[in-house]
């Protein structure tokens, strides 16, 4: 415990010196603007961005995207509330309750809860990621090939079956990425694959212009300015303080969100958006007034906001410990790192103290900048939703060609990102989501590596896989959920994932 | 029978499936205990076959093809092929020449604005993010034969 609190002591040296806690408090403002906007989410936003992060150190780098990260978590909530339209995804839940507080006259009151619950779920998890990161390191430096390829097989299947859309969708998704990462040249024998003869894809196609494609641009294409809606409700400063009564309300909803909402984040898939949601049906389940969900109940708002900021902190605990994206957020981090010499994973910790306890120390900034900044700034945040949706997507399109081409300077990875972005249309039309094609397009050479790795090493005995207690173990758990769903499948049963499924299609019960 | 959308995207991925196939075949498979390069590409391939069989199979709970609605499409079409047009004028023409003129055709074409108010926009977003990236963050633009 000594050591932690001197490596966070480290941390805090990192974060709070002048050049750092700039560009902390630069991804929270942008990142605030980009959960604000509709039709750019924080991975687009993540990834136009990261050009923007090739002048800066490792540690500015880590520090300013997980602010903007963090930061769309908060804004995204300003849209649901204020317009019933989420920023992002896991702003779902908050549109109904929310903007059911805003047209009584609340908006103020449950902006303020939002960035209330928002702080302490946030807060809450770098807290606990604080303590749990460095053992769980340790641990991970005795994973070898097999426990590697174990634990990626169950990140892809616990993405299935948390999926709100179907395990076969997700695991075709999930296979289409992990399809696309076998472009360019394989490492263990040097054999160029699908390349077309294209010099620049002997390095693979990059995580980047798949991303800004099908979640940028896929999201301009299917969004025509004629259905991008203005009416914005504008609360005044001095109705942002929530009643005694609401606060009530508040405290034990944002204190359930905050624990659940970082367990899920640790598990694969899209977290931030299943806690949301399971935070919005536990509160709805515990409440003694259930009737006032969907007319503006408190705990609709409070639940929900403060479950996805912890969400997102949790996803930080793979990612840091285990060097293993759970999202296409935490990948792009990743990504990020890597751009800038840092290899993610056990190591990081004792390699790059000053990046681990840094970034760390930072989020605790970060959340508190969030905290003052989105309360009195609200008012300009909805200034920016007042920008016609016509003059604004030519402009989103013009940093997503600047994103992707300052990448690797390369204009192949802007029609790469074209061709994604039209895939991003035609998936959205067939009902597909595309976030687990690029998970697969991440872990793509990570899973191929350890699984041919651990056939070499067992000289092509798959037994290798259940002779290890670690890899046993983590694929028990795949199969184990591989049942559940079979049952699920075969007798019908229509869970919370299908409820979710119509959640995130606008179709829930208000 | 009816046609639904699952049937159609079913069908998609069982021939992206057998194409990525037929296009390794000079990828050697190797063996269990030493695959080689065409190993993870022909499991995944399959992977996609048996599960666009299967969306195939349960495509009863999908949609009907006729009822997907392409009123959009004429929109993204369009910003497709106006982007399209801009990635190629990329490098010969620069970055501020080609994204002004992207701009400026998606407002006009597109939107039907007014010709003045989105030459001015235009230009003035297009040349602020060149200052700010070139001259405040310092990541070099594609520049073109005018040096801009």
């Amino acid at each position: 415990m000594e050591t932690t609190l001197h490596s966070l002591y480290l941390g805090f040296s990192v974060a709070l010196e002048p050049h750092n806690a700039w560009y902390a408090f630069l991804g929270c403002v942008v990142g605030t603007l980009v959960g604000v906007l509709p039709g750019i989410g924080p991975l687009a936003g993540i990834s136009i961005l990261l050009p923007v992060t090739f002048g800066l150190n490792a540690t500015q780098a880590i520090i300013m995207l997980a602010g903007i990260y963090y930061g769309s978590q908060y804004g995204g909530s300003t849209t649901s509330i204020l317009m019933r339209i989420p920023g992002e995804a896991s702003s779902v839940m908050t549109c109904i309750d929310g903007y059911a507080m805003a047209q009584k006259g609340r908006a103020g009151a449950a902006l303020c809860i939002a960035a209330v619950g928002s702080w302490i779920g946030g807060t809450f998890g770098v807290l606990v990621l604080t303590v749990v990161a460095p053992p769980l390191a340790t641990l991970a430096v005795k994973f070898g090939p097999p426990e590697y390829t174990a634990l990626l097989v169950l990140g892809l299947i616990f993405l299935a079956y948390m999926s709100s859309t179907s395990l076969i969708r997700t695991l075709l998704m999930a296979s289409l990425g992990l399809m696309l990462g076998m472009i360019g040249i394989d490492n263990m024998t040097g054999d160029f694959r699908y390349s077309f003869n294209l010099a620049e894809l002997g390095d693979g196609i990059g995580i980047v212009p798949v991303a800004v494609g099908l979640f940028g641009l896929g999201e301009i294409l299917s969004t025509p300015s004629a259905d991008a809606v203005k009416n914005v409700i504008a609360p005044k400063l001095r109705e942002l303080l929530p009643t005694r009564k609401e606060w009530r309300e508040a405290v034990m909803p944002i204190s359930r969100a905050t624990v659940l909402g970082f367990i899920i984040g640790i598990i694969p898939g899209s977290a931030h958006i299943i806690s949301s949601f399971l935070s919005y049906a536990l509160e709805r389940r515990l409440s003694k007034h259930p009737e006032q969900f969907g007319k503006g109940a408190v705990a609709g708002v409070a639940g929900p906001e403060t479950a996805n900021n912890a969400a997102s902190t949790g996803a930080f605990v793979p990612l840091l410990a285990l060097g293993i994206p759970t999202s296409p957020i935490t990948a792009v981090l990743i990504g990020a790192l890597m751009i800038h010499g840092v290899s993610v994973g056990p190591t990081l910790v004792n390699d790059h103290p000053d990046v681990f306890w840094g970034f760390v120390a930072s989020m605790y900034v970060g959340n508190l900048m969030l905290l003052a900044l989105n309360l009195p700034l609200v008012s300009l945040f909805v200034t920016v939703l007042r920008i016609p949706y016509a003059y604004l997507y030519p402009m989103i399109i013009m940093f997503c060609i600047i994103g992707v081409y300052e990448t690797n300077n390369s204009v192949v990875d802007v029609w790469i990102m074209l061709i994604m972005g039209v895939l991003g249309y035609a998936l959205r039309k067939f009902e597909f989501d595309p976030a687990p094609l690029v998970l697969g397009l991440v872990i793509a050479p990570i899973l191929e590596q350890s699984l041919r790795q651990s056939l070499i090493m067992s000289n092509g005995d798959y037994l290798i896989f259940l002779s290890r207690p670690i890899s046993l173990g983590l694929f028990a758990v795949s199969a184990g959920l591989l049942t559940l769903a079979a049952i699920s499948f075969a007798t019908k049963r229509r869970d919370w994932r299908a409820t979710l499924a119509e959640a995130e299609a606008g179709e829930v019960e208000t | 029978m009816t046609l639904r959308a699952d049937h159609v995207a079913g069908a998609f991925f069982i021939a992206f499936g057998l194409l990525v196939i037929a296009v390794s075949g000079s990828l050697p498979f190797g063996n269990l205990a030493s695959p080689g390069s065409g190993f993870m590409p022909v499991i995944l391939s399959v992977l996609l076959i048996l599960f666009g069989g299967t969306l195939m199979v349960r495509a009863g709970e999908s949609r009907p093809f006729a009822t997907l609605t392409w009123s959009d499409a004429k929109h993204a079409a369009m910003v497709v092929l106006i982007t399209m047009l801009a990635i190629a004028a990329f490098e010969p023409l620069g970055f501020i020449t080609a994204n002004v003129a992207m701009m400026f055709a998606l407002l006009v074409v597109i939107e039907r604005r007014r010709l003045a108010p989105a030459a001015i926009y235009s230009v003035g977003v297009v040349v602020f993010t060149f200052v700010l990236f070139v001259y405040v963050l310092k990541t070099p633009l594609e520049t073109g034969p005018l040096g801009f």
